[in-house]
């Protein structure tokens, strides 16, 4: 681990929801005491089922929104002591790419002039300047020199996300947030596109925190994998680890439920019954407790905290006692 | 495709058309495709491969948009193609039922989840008062719905994307449908409810021993419960041929791309393995094989003519070239 550009300690959101006109308003804890940190050139995998808090997480390390408590340290300097414009410099480190590239891009912009506005606002360059940038950056995503001109509808799913690509690497930023970018593409693009982002982080040395469901998509991407359940981290660790003995059972769950073409090779097949819970009334004690098989009294009352264990950060009561062998 | 018995549907040739007579789309070209009564089929292909189209096509929901034109389009003994409306209405939504992709669309969110339905046991099964509440509650467990009592008067928007796709499930099997056409059954939900949804199909399929036909773009989850898998590319089904045997050992190129592509393929590499391009568009499509401009193996026969379906021991393929089984060699 050399220099780390992304440390988030504690990172906490709760949003406050509104009942009714003469109730209590009520809390919903988003995002519960996450930490981590993210060093140059590496990937990060958020892995976890709709509501559990990744979404929210990409929020808070976007600078979107701010952490209701905890910290976070952006390449050495942390947001909560931060002056208005040094947030506006730390917004140019950061930048996003979205899941629906037919949403995030302004359909009546032209490509050139969207992917030259990151430069129009946050440099001194003159038009020329900004246009040969984006001109060289559109090469290197794979887009033709005549694209320049045209407007985001006449692209297929898979070229608009190379252009949703591009406007995020414009200013070179440190770290790019990546919220399921693949997974509204067919596979064959799915593959470009995975390629395409391995490629600048290879050139540009970026970090990525790469927020998925598809866990064969992040095995292939990630260096460190983050398994989130209702706003907490149960399972954090170097993918090879975690992917060649996950010890969380609903990491286990997560990783059975995963369909492959190679269907006989899976060795462990743990089924997890019913849903996530509702983040507003979540259950008590170890949130997984109602939909975990190995559950005991002990996971009703008392939460689980993260902890060191055979390479990971694990938050069971029972790992040591339940079934993990990927023989 | 053995066996001898007449199958529950049976398309041959079929060709759909959209746009104008002078410049027409061709969605679906030369389709051949035979279901078995108690056979999972599935059909995989990318976006705008015309998989959705063949399905609408036969249930007859594309009536005055697009031409159908077929050498033979039968179910159950009857010839789709000639069908009256009236006598269409009495097989589609009873013997042939169909689940969509996003099940919060596909559900009315102005009526119960109950009153859904029962609408379809009044009009298919005449059903009426108790007889028609103990069925539709008998539905509703039968897709594990828990608290199904309560869940009957519930609307679509105080239930969850799996529990939705379950009320789907529910309302297509009321009848006790011949052939379930299942349209991307679980794109829209979480890998966990995924696996809990294709659990529940495939048991509900084997109990009552349905033909089911599962559209999708996710190879995996077609390989973990067909029997048989059709591979289309722009419109043509490019490969057929039972599982695990396709997986194994793909004939046509474009299916051993589709696999190579699929990150598990790769594992440990840095770069995944990729099909260059995308899928030709309308006005776009090539003289000669479809694949022929994507294609790693083409030559200039590939160029200029379109190779027809030829049959081989475990399936068919569409290629001039058929990629032997490297490990026989």
């Amino acid at each position: 681990m050399s220099a780390v550009v992304l440390q988030a300690q504690d990172l906490t959101r709760h949003y406050e929801v509104s009942q009714g006109l003469f109730k209590p308003k009520a809390h919903v804890k988003a995002l519960n005491g996450v930490s981590f940190s993210l060093s140059p050139g590496k990937t990060l995998a958020v892995v976890g089922e709709s509501g559990c808090g990744k979404s929210t997480l990409a929020r808070q390390l976007t600078l979107i929104e701010p952490p209701s408590a905890g910290s976070l340290i952006l390449d050495g300097t942390d947001i909560a002591h931060a002056d208005k414009a040094q947030l506006k410099a730390m917004r140019r480190k950061v930048q996003m790419v979205f899941q629906n590239p037919y949403a995030s891009l302004n359909p009546r912009q032209k490509i050139g002039d969207q992917l030259g506005e990151p430069l129009a606002i946050n440099s001194d360059l003159t038009k020329a300047e900004r246009e040969e940038k984006v001109r060289a950056m559109m090469t290197r995503v794979g887009l033709r020199p005549e694209h320049y001109y045209r407007y985001p509808h006449m692209f297929s799913g898979g070229q608009r996300q190379r252009i949703a690509i591009a406007r995020a690497m414009m200013l070179q930023p440190k770290i790019v947030v990546a919220d399921e970018p693949t997974s509204a593409l067919d596979v064959s693009i799915q593959a470009q596109v995975l390629n395409l982002f391995m490629d600048l982080q290879e050139e540009f040395q970026t970090a990525y925190v790469f927020i998925s469901h598809n866990l064969s998509v992040v095995e292939h991407v990630a260096d460190d994998l983050m398994v989130m359940y209702l706003g907490r981290a149960v399972e954090m660790g170097p993918k090879e680890v975690i992917y060649s003995r996950p010890m969380h059972p609903y990491t286990q769950a997560l990783l059975s439920a995963t369909p492959s073409v190679f269907a006989e090779d899976r060795s462990i097949k743990i089924k997890i019954q019913g849903e996530l819970p509702s983040p507003l009334n979540p259950p008590t004690g170890c949130a997984f407790h109602k939909r975990c098989p190995y559950a005991t009294s002990r996971c009703e009352q008392e939460t689980p905290l993260l902890r060191a264990l055979e390479g990971r950060d694990i938050a069971c009561h029972h790992v040591e006692t339940i079934p993990t062998n990927m023989a | 495709m053995t066996t001898t018995q007449t199958p529950l549907l049976n398309i041959k040739n079929l060709s759909v058309e959209f746009g104008s007579v002078g410049n027409p789309f061709r969605a679906v070209e030369g389709l051949d495709l035979t279901v078995q009564q108690g056979e999972i089929v599935g059909i995989v292909g990318e976006s705008g491969s015309g998989k959705s189209v063949t399905m609408m096509a036969m249930m007859g929901l594309l009536e005055g948009q697009g031409r159908i034109v077929a050498d033979d389009l039968t179910f159950d003994g009857k010839n789709l193609l000639t069908i009256s409306g009236r006598d269409r209405r009495k097989i589609v939504g009873k013997d042939i039922a169909m689940i969509f992709q996003d099940p919060m669309t596909s559900l009315n969110p102005s009526y119960t989840v109950g009153y859904q339905i029962m609408e379809v046991l009044k009009v298919h099964q005449g059903l009426r008062g108790a007889a028609l509440q103990a069925r539709a509650l008998e539905l509703m467990e039968l897709v594990e719905i828990p608290a199904a009592k309560t869940r009957l008067h519930a609307y679509p928007h105080q239930l969850s994307g799996g529990m939705s796709q379950r009320v789907m499930i529910a309302v297509a099997l009321a009848c006790n449908p011949k052939l379930l056409i299942a349209d991307e059954p679980t794109t829209a939900l979480d890998v966990t409810i995924q696996a809990q949804i294709m659990d529940l199909l495939v048991n509900l399929q084997k109990e009552r021993n349905m033909a089911l036909i599962m559209i999708t773009h996710d190879l995996a989850v077609i390989s973990e419960v067909a029997h048989r898998v059709a591979v289309m590319y722009a419109g043509q089904v490019v490969e057929i041929g039972k599982v695990p045997n396709l997986f194994r050992h793909p004939t046509h190129p474009y299916t051993e791309a589709l696999l190579a592509s699929i990150p598990e393929h790769s594992k440990g590499a840095r770069r995944l393995s990729t099909l260059p391009g995308i899928v030709p568009g309308q006005y776009d499509r090539p003289k000669g094989c479809l694949l022929s401009p994507r294609c790693l193996y083409a030559t200039e026969h590939c160029h200029q003519e379109r190779p027809g379906m030829t049959q081989h021991d475990t399936g068919a393929v569409r290629c001039f070239y058929p990629l032997v089984d490297k490990e026989a060699v």
